[in-house]
């Protein structure tokens, strides 16, 4: 009988040859070594960057993937600009603005030289479209409530708007800093992918989904020509791939670098590594309060207490970033550091809440698939639960559909994932963002209390005077009391670039912008 | 040449020590690891190999020895496990479908679907569908080698079955069963037995390939598969990581081949 041996041979071959690929896909191309600019710009070259995760267009507002947050950051503009390091707003499509001393409205004066990539005005007219579109609850964006409290728009001059509200706004600047301006005779094309007209330093050319996105410089760009003749944004989902591609000379930047990655190129000179210095973003276990164990919140505070975040912080984020149960940053008008250090591990003090409990059932814990961050967090997580007498099953879920349930609060049990916004003013994190929303949060968290302090401090005309310190005092104890989520770490991402790449910026929600950037020849 | 004797081969028994050998490691290792495979060590992040820790540890604190000693298992698991009862599936199907020509046609064209698709593609189809897991990998294998099993045994039925000694028995007045166990079956056990030691290598090579493409056993239990996959995100970090798993894997598997070739040598002979 022909027993199919050399077939099996070569299928194990095979196998074996793809096995090594995968495994080993490190290039064997010698690293140039790239000498270092003299300091002058030069025009010229394509920026090539791996990116994470790929657009969504249907989200493309609302998810902050690293390929929609490239088509924002390099495509669109806003009204005004938040520098890094402050809420202190700077010009950029408005070239001034005054709100009104009742707070509920606000005149912005609109730069008159501005063209959209297809050559068409930027209007008043553009405004309204963008806030309302941000308003629009189908776009599934985490300012859509402080766009939606934007009711009326005077767009009688062209070069000028005045915003109406339904209420006084504290955070009408964050707004007028995240809504990209979009051009509404060509909108259609957002939701398919195929045309982002904007008025930014870069044209979209084209989006191949899971592949790439490029990008090639606008001449008539109202800032000045761009030095780049081009952006590609590569899709590359996984980490370690990334790093074996800007060693190899296949990218310029990573947007995906580990933590521990970051940490080994910054000791490499042929390397740079940008710390996104002002937005801050926080990883955190959310709790669905539907899921009839964690109506308790003995057992949410149990898990509060459990969790290491001095060691997630050490051994997963390498030390760049601050441990604490709670978003705000020391800098933040809504900064307490008691109440941020509220749930510093206490392990007897989770075992007695775990005592109390009596019998406690096994939970879910769900966290992006792939991310290694992700999963030696959820593993940590985990031994730390274990060690107080809860137990936690690691289920991995693929990032577009962790974000449906971020976005549809349906989680299973627990999760592990990451939110912003609390870098902007302290009313945009209850208000606005998902896991922290009090109309309808990922947890399912309601409160009459809590969304009480959250129209207080959206109200407050000086986000840090006296009135809006009161209404944060009160969120955050409704934030400690309640625990319908426990961050684990505030930290800023970290960007890799070749020493070739200069002067590459980012805006307060890690968008890319490259207008002033330029490569070594 | 009786399965004992081709056993006794040099080239047989070399493969015979090497998945003893992991065998053994499998058995006992755990019981002698230093540390529980998810134990986290404090302290001990990515530490390289040392007295301590042989082969470091990993990310998140763990002994990689210990959690390879355990991962072990799992692969002992798919090959000794899966393998066999997916052999056993197929056999039977194709020893009772060859026999009556309509279900032998149905039977092949489902076996030429299922030996369209490429392995990994068929295991991804199957974890979408039923999730990552070592279940997803143990029904991935038997249903591989359902269809490679029944076409190998189909074989021998469409062969044995015009001998003159069967149709004799067909005249005495046996049935298609008795003639199936009584001469099919045996004379098919030789390369079966060849084929079964060529998948069980494939197995270790299809369990490693789904584990390291995330389709396989989940964090945080260990497989030699999730091992490596370990092991090359940190590949420039802690390049020791992988190290272990992958020549675990590799004795697994030249092992098995080592035998199969043997048995196969000796059946040419």
């Amino acid at each position: 009988m022909n027993v199919p041996h050399r077939q099996a041979w070569l299928r194990l071959l095979t196998a074996a040859v793809a096995l090594c690929l995968l495994s080993a896909c490190t290039s064997a191309v010698g690293e140039q070594a790239r000498r270092r600019s003299s300091g002058e710009p030069v025009d010229g070259g394509t920026l090539r960057v791996a990116a994470l995760t790929d657009l969504i267009p249907a989200s493309v507002f609302g998810q902050s993937s690293n390929g929609g947050n490239a088509v924002i950051g390099l495509v669109y503009d806003s009204l005004v600009e938040y520098p890094h390091d402050s809420l202190e707003a700077r010009p950029a499509l408005a070239t001034s603005w005054k709100v009104a001393k009742d707070g509920r409205s606000i005149h912005l004066e609109l730069r008159d030289d501005v063209r959209f990539h297809d050559g068409k005005p930027f209007t008043s007219e553009d405004v309204k479209f963008s806030i309302r579109t941000i308003a629009d609850p189908k776009w599934a964006v985490q300012l859509q409530r402080t766009a939606a409290a934007v009711t009326g728009f005077d767009t009688s001059d062209p070069h000028a708007i005045t915003l109406t509200f339904d209420r006084p706004l504290s955070n009408i600047l964050d707004l007028l800093d995240i809504v990209p301006i979009v051009d509404k005779d060509t909108f259609s094309q957002v939701k398919a992918g195929t045309g982002y007209n904007g008025t930014g330093a870069f044209r979209f050319d084209e989006w191949k989904p899971n592949s790439e996105i490029s990008f090639s410089r606008n001449d008539d760009y109202w800032g000045g020509k761009p030095h780049l003749d081009g952006v590609d944004v590569k899709i590359v989902p996984d980490p370690q791939a990334q790093a074996a591609g800007i060693r190899s000379g296949q990218y310029d930047l990573l947007l995906g670098a580990t933590a521990r990655d970051a940490e080994t190129f910054s000791k490499d000179p042929k390397y740079e590594v940008l710390d996104f210095e002002g937005a801050t973003q926080q990883t955190y276990v959310g709790f669905n309060l539907k899921n009839p164990d964690l109506k308790d919140v003995r057992l949410r505070q149990a898990v509060a207490f459990a969790v290491d975040r001095e060691r997630i912080l050490d051994e997963v984020y390498r030390g760049e970033g601050i441990a604490q149960n709670l978003s705000w940053s020391p800098g933040s008008p809504a900064y307490d550091e008691k109440a941020a250090h509220h749930y510093d591990r206490d392990v007897d003090k989770a075992r007695e809440l775990v005592d109390g409990l009596g019998s406690v059932a096994s939970l879910p814990l769900q966290y992006i698939a792939g991310d290694p961050t992700a999963e030696a967090v959820a593993q940590i997580v985990q031994a730390n639960l274990d060690d107080v007498g809860i137990t936690v099953d690691l289920e991995p879920v693929e990032y577009a559909q962790m974000y449906q349930r971020l976005v549809g609060a349906d989680y299973d049990g627990l999760w592990i994932f990451g939110h912003t916004y609390a870098q902007y003013t302290p009313a945009t994190l209850p208000v606005s963002a998902y896991p922290f929303n009090a109309e309808h949060n990922a947890s399912n968290f309601l409160s009459p209390g809590y969304a009480a302090h959250a129209d207080q401090a959206w109200a407050a005309a000086a986000p840090d005077g006296p009135k809006a310190k009161r209404a944060y005092a009160g969120l955050n104890a409704d934030m400690v009391d309640n625990v319908w989520l426990t961050d684990l770490v505030t930290f800023w991402p970290r960007l890799v670039t070749t020493s070739a790449i200069h002067d590459i910026d980012y805006t307060k929600r890690t968008e890319l912008i490259a207008r002033d950037a330029w490569k070594d020849q | 040449m009786t399965t004992s004797r081709q056993l006794t081969r040099p080239k047989a028994l070399a493969g015979l020590g090497l998945v003893g050998f992991v065998l053994l490691l499998g058995l006992v290792g755990p019981l002698l690891a230093p540390y529980g495979p998810l134990e986290q060590i404090e302290g001990a992040n990515l530490v390289g190999p040392s007295p301590s820790h042989w082969l470091g540890t990993d990310e998140v604190n763990r002994d990689v020895l210990s959690r390879t000693l355990s991962g072990i298992r799992l692969d002992l698991l798919v090959v000794f496990v899966a393998v066999p009862v997916g052999a056993a599936i197929g056999v039977l199907t194709g020893l009772l479908t060859a026999w009556w020509n309509v279900a032998d046609v149905l039977t092949q064209r489902i076996f030429d679907v299922v030996l369209a698709f490429p392995t990994l593609i068929f295991a991804i189809a199957l974890s979408a569908f039923i999730g990552p897991g070592v279940w997803t990998i143990a029904i991935v294998i038997v249903a591989l080698e359902i269809p490679v099993f029944g076409r190998l045994v189909r074989t021998s039925v469409r062969t044995v079955r015009e001998m003159p000694y069967v149709e004799a028995a067909q005249v005495a007045g046996a049935g298609p069963l008795w003639v199936l166990r009584r001469h099919v079956l045996p004379n098919s056990l030789e390369p079966l037995t060849v084929q079964l030691a060529v998948s069980m290598s494939v197995a270790v090579f299809i369990e490693a390939a789904m584990s390291f493409l995330g389709i396989g056993v989940q964090a945080p239990n260990p497989s030699l598969g999730s091992l490596i996959k370990d092991g090359t995100t940190l590949m420039y970090d802690a390049p020791f990581l992988a190290l272990g798993p992958l020549a675990l894997v590799l004795v697994l598997v030249l092992g098995l081949l080592l035998i199969s070739q043997s048995l196969s040598e000796a059946h040419r002979d």
